[in-house]
């Protein structure tokens, strides 16, 4: 019984020691998780944020290196700063900005139409060469599933950011919220490919 | 705007002077801490609180300039992009997304020590003996610290906040009226919660027939029962719960539901409103009927900042920008925006075909047609014609035959209630037959064989519920609950959106705990994931920050042979 006690005693001690440890603040010193993956793209056709049709699988594999997300309009933490990222690498690239292809894709096509993605995108002060799209659920389901990022739920998501070159058979995948260096850094080595 | 834009360097350079300007305005501001003054020099309380509420909802400085942040250690934000709500919501007490929790910034939650004991727990974490008391992670916010939060990303502690926390770019001052703004976020319960109670409304606003009453009443009383019933022993856990869960169990309140029942014309509703809150104030509207209008009750709510959860009315106010009414859909407004879209993407209808809208100048016959105009407008498509009809003009064959004659081979949006749709059948077999027709099933409602089996061949309904043959399985929960409950079902429509505005009150009262704060209670529904079960009468019911219209989509359907006719979907749930 004394030695139940005991065990019971030290069990509790060391998950409080491990819970309070745990803060809602810490540094980020493992900034993002890096992995190459090869993803098959559905042929889905989705709507842009001017109401055109887009072949998901042209627009992928088109001549320019693609950097893809999947977002919503009200999305309250990761999507704002995941856009954040997409809006300053356009504001470092400059010129350059249109060389490559930015790729948002909502997952909440309900309230996602082209007037909603518009607007989302201009409060990013997108560049051309930035899309949003959206499409039937069933589509965009495709699509989350094609690229390992399915949630069934938009509240459920996570922060994924996809890096593809011209031709290249890989996908980067980047798990986390990453600064634009890192960014910057990750969409150089892809063109040194 | 852009003219005002910081290079990195020289706001790494701005970061860095701040952070050292603060370290010296520390030292004199915490010597003069003991003699706060009641509100930012120089503003009255209420300017400094509507100046800090924009800076926090809108990111928007009192200069009118967006504010400027760094995040994820280089990226330039402007708070026009996002801003302090995006994150910590309109509420201040945080979010949760996937994996990322971002963390209470209000008033009661700033300043006092973070702990992961509960506060309520049984007996007090500060009698425990020392060793097994819970680590404070950060000692309380002080103004001054708060400010090196929000400038450094440093906390009272000394330790770095992750960088997904903006580090904002402001001056003194305009940290000083943020800072005086957060001292007043959720800083207190909201009206309608005592120790023991949420009180509750709904609101019964005209004739409402008493059959739908009663079929509204009897719901939600059956929910605020359920909730009374304590089959968990809620009040007696709550004095007598080990700590474990504490502050779930101590956050159980009953729920007392009152009827705000309106009369006499709708002018005067507001001031009714008014005095019955007067009387005994309520923490948030529930449900809630109407003979007719609902916009007085919405401009209350507005007003006073009480939420109202998903009402009855056949109109809704459609606004961008209103925050504390939640609706089911946007009535028939819907409607006429799920035609115009259908129409556009119709490739065998060209983009100047002419396109004609009939209806009655009567509210109903306005609102989709004002709809239907709109979303033309905005998908940059001409207007289309109107032929309006007077209250007491006749309609019948030879109307209909006219109409062909003159707009030969149209598309016709027939905006009209059954009894106006009598004698269309004319408009099939004619040379100048109409392109399309489309009628709309909120005007129809269940005499959707008015329309002939001669026309149903080009005629398009809009449909802005789940389909009837889709229906069964979702209606079977609504029927047994109600059966368990005792309740006959005599109005499904009715009572399958009362079950489920029970069911979300239910799920926000569990989520928000005891931060009885009103503006929670919205953000908590905001963050609910999607429904597809709870609801019968809609495919999906969606949230999110700022959505409040939970239903988004509406059929185009085609009918059938028969009666009644079966519906054919000739369009996606959400049409784009």
């Amino acid at each position: 019984m004394k030695k139940c006690v005991l065990l019971f005693t030290c069990g509790l001690l060391v998950a409080m020691t491990l819970l309070t440890s745990a803060g809602g603040v810490q540094a980020d010193e493992k900034r993002y998780k890096r992995s190459e993956e090869k993803y098959v793209i559905p042929d889905v056709t989705l709507i842009n944020q001017d109401r055109q049709k887009v072949r998901l699988v042209d627009l992928l594999h088109s001549e320019k290196p693609v950097l893809l997300d999947f977002i919503y309009g009200t999305c309250t933490t990761i999507c704002p700063v995941l856009s954040a990222g997409f809006s300053s690498l356009q504001r470092k690239l400059a010129a350059d900005s249109e060389k490559v292809q930015l790729v948002s894709i909502s997952i909440d096509p309900e309230y996602d139409t082209p007037e909603v993605m518009t607007e989302y995108l201009e409060k990013y002060q997108a560049k051309p060469g930035w899309v949003f799209l959206t499409g039937t659920r069933e589509d965009i389901d495709k699509v989350m599933r094609a690229f390992d990022a399915y949630v069934p739920n938009k509240m459920s998501h996570y922060p994924i950011t996809f890096l593809h070159a011209p031709g290249g058979e890989r996908w980067v995948r980047i798990y986390g919220l990453i600064g634009t260096s890192d960014l910057m850094n990750e969409y150089q080595g892809l063109l040194r490919r | 705007m852009a003219s005002h834009r910081r290079t990195l360097p020289e706001t790494a350079a701005f970061l860095t002077a701040a952070t050292v300007l603060l370290m010296l305005f520390f030292a004199g501001w915490v010597s003069a801490a003991t003699v706060k003054p009641p509100a930012v020099a120089g503003l009255s309380e209420a300017e400094a609180l509507r100046l800090g509420e924009r800076m926090y909802r809108q990111g928007i400085l009192p200069s009118g300039e967006p504010m400027l942040a760094i995040v994820q250690r280089d990226i330039e934000v402007e708070g026009t992009m996002f801003s302090c709500e995006s994150c910590h919501l309109r509420s201040g007490l945080g979010s949760v997304e996937g994996k990322v929790i971002t963390l209470p910034t209000n008033a009661t939650e700033l300043f006092k020590p973070f702990t992961s004991a509960a506060e309520e727990a049984i007996p007090a974490w500060s009698t425990m003996p020392q060793p097994i008391q819970w680590k404070i992670h950060r000692p309380a916010y002080t103004d001054e610290t708060l400010a090196m939060a929000l400038w450094a990303g440093i906390d009272p502690n000394g330790r770095e906040l992750n960088w997904t926390m903006p580090r904002y770019l402001l001056e003194d001052r305009d940290m000083e009226i943020l800072v005086f703004y957060l001292r007043h976020l959720s800083a207190a319960p909201s009206p309608g919660v005592t120790s023991s109670t949420i009180r509750l409304a709904t609101v019964i606003a005209g004739e409402v027939p008493q059959s739908d009453r009663e079929a509204m009443l009897a719901v939600l009383e059956a929910h605020i029962q359920a909730r009374n019933g304590q089959s968990r022993r809620e009040e007696e856990r709550a004095k007598k719960s080990p700590f474990f869960r504490m502050k779930k169990t101590s956050a159980y309140r009953r729920l007392e539901l009152v009827r705000w029942v309106l009369k006499g014309p709708p002018e005067t509703w507001e001031r009714q409103l008014a005095d019955y809150y007067q009387q005994a104030p309520v923490f948030a509207l529930l449900g809630g009927i109407t003979s007719g209008e609902w916009a007085p009750v919405h401009a209350f709510c507005e007003v006073n900042r009480i939420p109202s959860i998903l009402p009855l009315t056949r109109y809704p106010v459609v606004a961008d920008s209103d925050w504390y009414t939640l609706y089911f859909t946007k009535g028939l407004y819907q409607e006429g925006e799920a035609a115009a879209r259908f129409l556009r993407g119709l490739e065998e209808v060209p983009g100047d075909a002419p396109v004609v809208q009939v209806y009655r100048d009567d509210r109903d016959g306005r609102i989709l047609a004002q709809a239907f105009s709109e979303v033309r407008g905005k998908l940059k498509q001409d207007p289309p014609q109107e032929a309006v009809l007077a209250p007491d003009s006749k309609v019948g064959k030879a109307f209909w035959q006219d109409l062909a004659k003159k707009h030969p081979g149209a598309v016709l949006l027939l905006w009209l209630p059954p009894r106006d749709l009598v004698g269309m059948e004319a408009l099939g077999g004619l040379p100048e037959q109409p392109g399309k027709i489309f009628v709309s099933a909120g005007l129809l409602g269940d005499a959707l064989s008015t329309i002939p089996e001669t026309v149903r061949s080009f005629t398009y309904l809009t449909y802005p519920y789940r389909l009837p043959q889709e229906r069964a399985k979702q209606m079977a929960v609504v029927r047994n609950w109600l059966r368990v409950k005792n309740i006959p079902l005599t109005n499904p429509e009715i009572q399958s959106g009362m079950y489920f505005a029970g069911w979300l009150l239910s799920n926000a009262l569990m989520m928000m705990e005891s931060d009885y704060y009103r503006d929670y209670f919205l953000d908590g529904i905001d963050m609910m994931n999607d429904e597809v079960y709870a609801i019968a009468l809609y495919p999906r019911l969606s949230f999110g920050q700022g959505q409040r219209y939970a239903s988004k989509g509406c059929y185009v359907v085609q009918l059938g042979e028969g009666s009644p006719p079966p519906l054919l979907p000739r369009s996606e749930w959400v049409i784009h």
